[in-house]
């Protein structure tokens, strides 16, 4: 006779690795990692059938940190990649993670396409303006006259990207914005993001203590910006039009239906073949 | 919040949180080699754990509802006995981690001081009051130990060899 078992029950520390993150302290990455685990214990989903996939820097260490199944892939690469795992494992629930230079220079036309493809997964980006990791150059989310770096003493001078203004063009069917100083307003956009079919892209302000200390002012320059979301991409567009970088909230949810091809082949090698005899 | 079983779900996730946060920061700090601090933090999550228990000892036996992190009523965005992360350093000292753990004290004091005031349920009321007591002990506490550690001079955070920008 089989003896009921009960569910297992998953708390945050099933989703935590023994390795201590080596970010500096008052990072605003602590924050996201602690929103990622949360969001995985309320909705008890079993580390082993999760995955996550990172580029490089500061905040592609994450996965390091986490017991998940976890990919320290190339530099702006976390989406190829996070696409090709979830359509060869639709079974997975995929997330990607990075930094603003990882994801919108390095990476820039993969998150485009990541996108536009529309694959079922969620991608976190812990923006901060500065690639940090190789100390303080100006990123693609820098203000034009951020004079920080002697790389570009007068500021970079070119109009900072706009990551959710990017995604709602290209076609993400989830954007949210979160500030790493609201971890459980974060744990749900991610929880959200998780649970919404398509791609899902969560634009996280988190702060670089160390080399945009003026960050920390973050704090008082956040508003709920989104308050409910909206499934039309007009009305969101026009949200954007009045979004000052720091509206938080979720801004829109589309309908539209992931990308997910059959895993089974559709053909065989052997009638591919045939279709070039001559 | 309505009922007892709603306030000692909030009493748990008070505590949980804050350990928890307490041993990141710990963490955070042993990896900087800030080895007092670090010893500082482990203590408050010992505490809290402590404190944890307490809580979970008496809601033996009720039916805890299940709230989602963001569906609980802080009066802030997190817990308030839950310091913040941002707060932290890695050259910080004794002094400033314990006026951070202070501040936490008081804020969780206030929150039981105000639902001891307020809240309608009688029952609610007197068990707030009660926790109220204990921190008001807890802040009581952390003033005699502040009072061990002299204020960090004004060039605490300069580091010899800092993570300076490098171009």
């Amino acid at each position: 006779m089989d003896v009921p078992v009960d569910p297992p029950v998953y708390t945050a520390k099933s989703y935590k690795s023994a390795l201590k993150p080596i970010w500096c302290p008052g990072c605003g990455d602590f924050s996201v990692l602690s929103g990622i685990m949360r969001a995985l214990t309320e909705l008890q989903l079993p580390p082993h059938q999760v995955s996550l996939v990172s580029g490089i820097g500061c905040s592609s260490r994450l996965p390091a940190y986490s017991t998940l199944y976890g990919f320290h892939s190339v530099h702006g690469r976390a989406l190829p990649v996070a696409s090709g795992l979830k359509l060869s494992r639709p079974d997975l629930t995929v997330l990607a993670v990075g930094g603003d230079g990882d994801g919108f220079s390095i990476g820039g036309n993969h998150f485009v396409h990541a996108c536009r493809r529309n694959v079922d997964m969620t991608y976190v980006v812990m923006d901060n303006s500065v690639y940090g990791m190789t100390k303080g150059q100006a990123s693609p989310t820098t203000d034009p006259d951020w004079p920080g770096s002697k790389l570009t003493p007068d500021g970079p001078g070119v109009a900072a990207f706009k990551p959710l203004e990017m995604a709602l063009s290209a076609g993400a069917n989830f954007i949210s914005r979160a500030f790493s100083g609201d971890p459980l307003e974060l744990a749900r956009h991610i929880c959200e993001g998780i649970q919404h079919p398509g791609f899902s892209f969560i634009h996280v302000l988190s702060p670089c203590v160390t080399y945009r200390p003026e960050q920390k002012a973050w704090r008082e320059n956040v508003h709920t910006g989104f308050a409910e979301p909206t499934d039309d991409r007009r009305e969101a567009f026009l949200r954007l039009l009045d979004d000052d970088a720091f509206s938080t909230g979720i801004l829109y949810k589309g309908r539209a239906g992931a990308f997910q091809p059959s895993t089974e082949a559709t053909t065989t090698v052997a009638s591919l073949g045939d279709q070039f005899a001559i | 919040m309505e009922t007892v079983e709603d306030f000692l779900a909030h009493a748990v996730a008070l505590e949980e949180d804050s350990a928890v946060r307490f041993d990141d920061m710990a963490d955070a700090l042993e990896v900087h080699q800030n080895h007092e601090v670090t010893e500082l933090f482990r203590r408050m999550a010992h505490y809290s754990r402590l404190h944890l228990a307490e809580a979970q000892k008496m809601a033996e036996g009720l039916n805890l509802p299940h709230f989602k992190p963001w569906e609980y009523k802080w009066p802030d965005a997190e817990p308030p006995e839950t310091p913040g992360m941002d707060a932290t350093h890695y050259l910080m000292t004794p002094h400033q981690a314990l006026v951070m753990a202070l501040d936490s004290e008081k804020r969780g004091q206030a929150f039981y001081a105000d639902l001891a005031a307020r809240n309608a349920n009688e029952k609610i009321r007197a068990l707030a009051a009660e926790f109220a007591e204990e921190e008001a002990e807890h802040v009581a506490l952390l003033e005699t130990m502040l009072a061990k550690y002299p204020e960090p001079s004004d060039d605490w955070d300069e580091d010899m060899d800092p993570p300076a920008a490098v171009d």
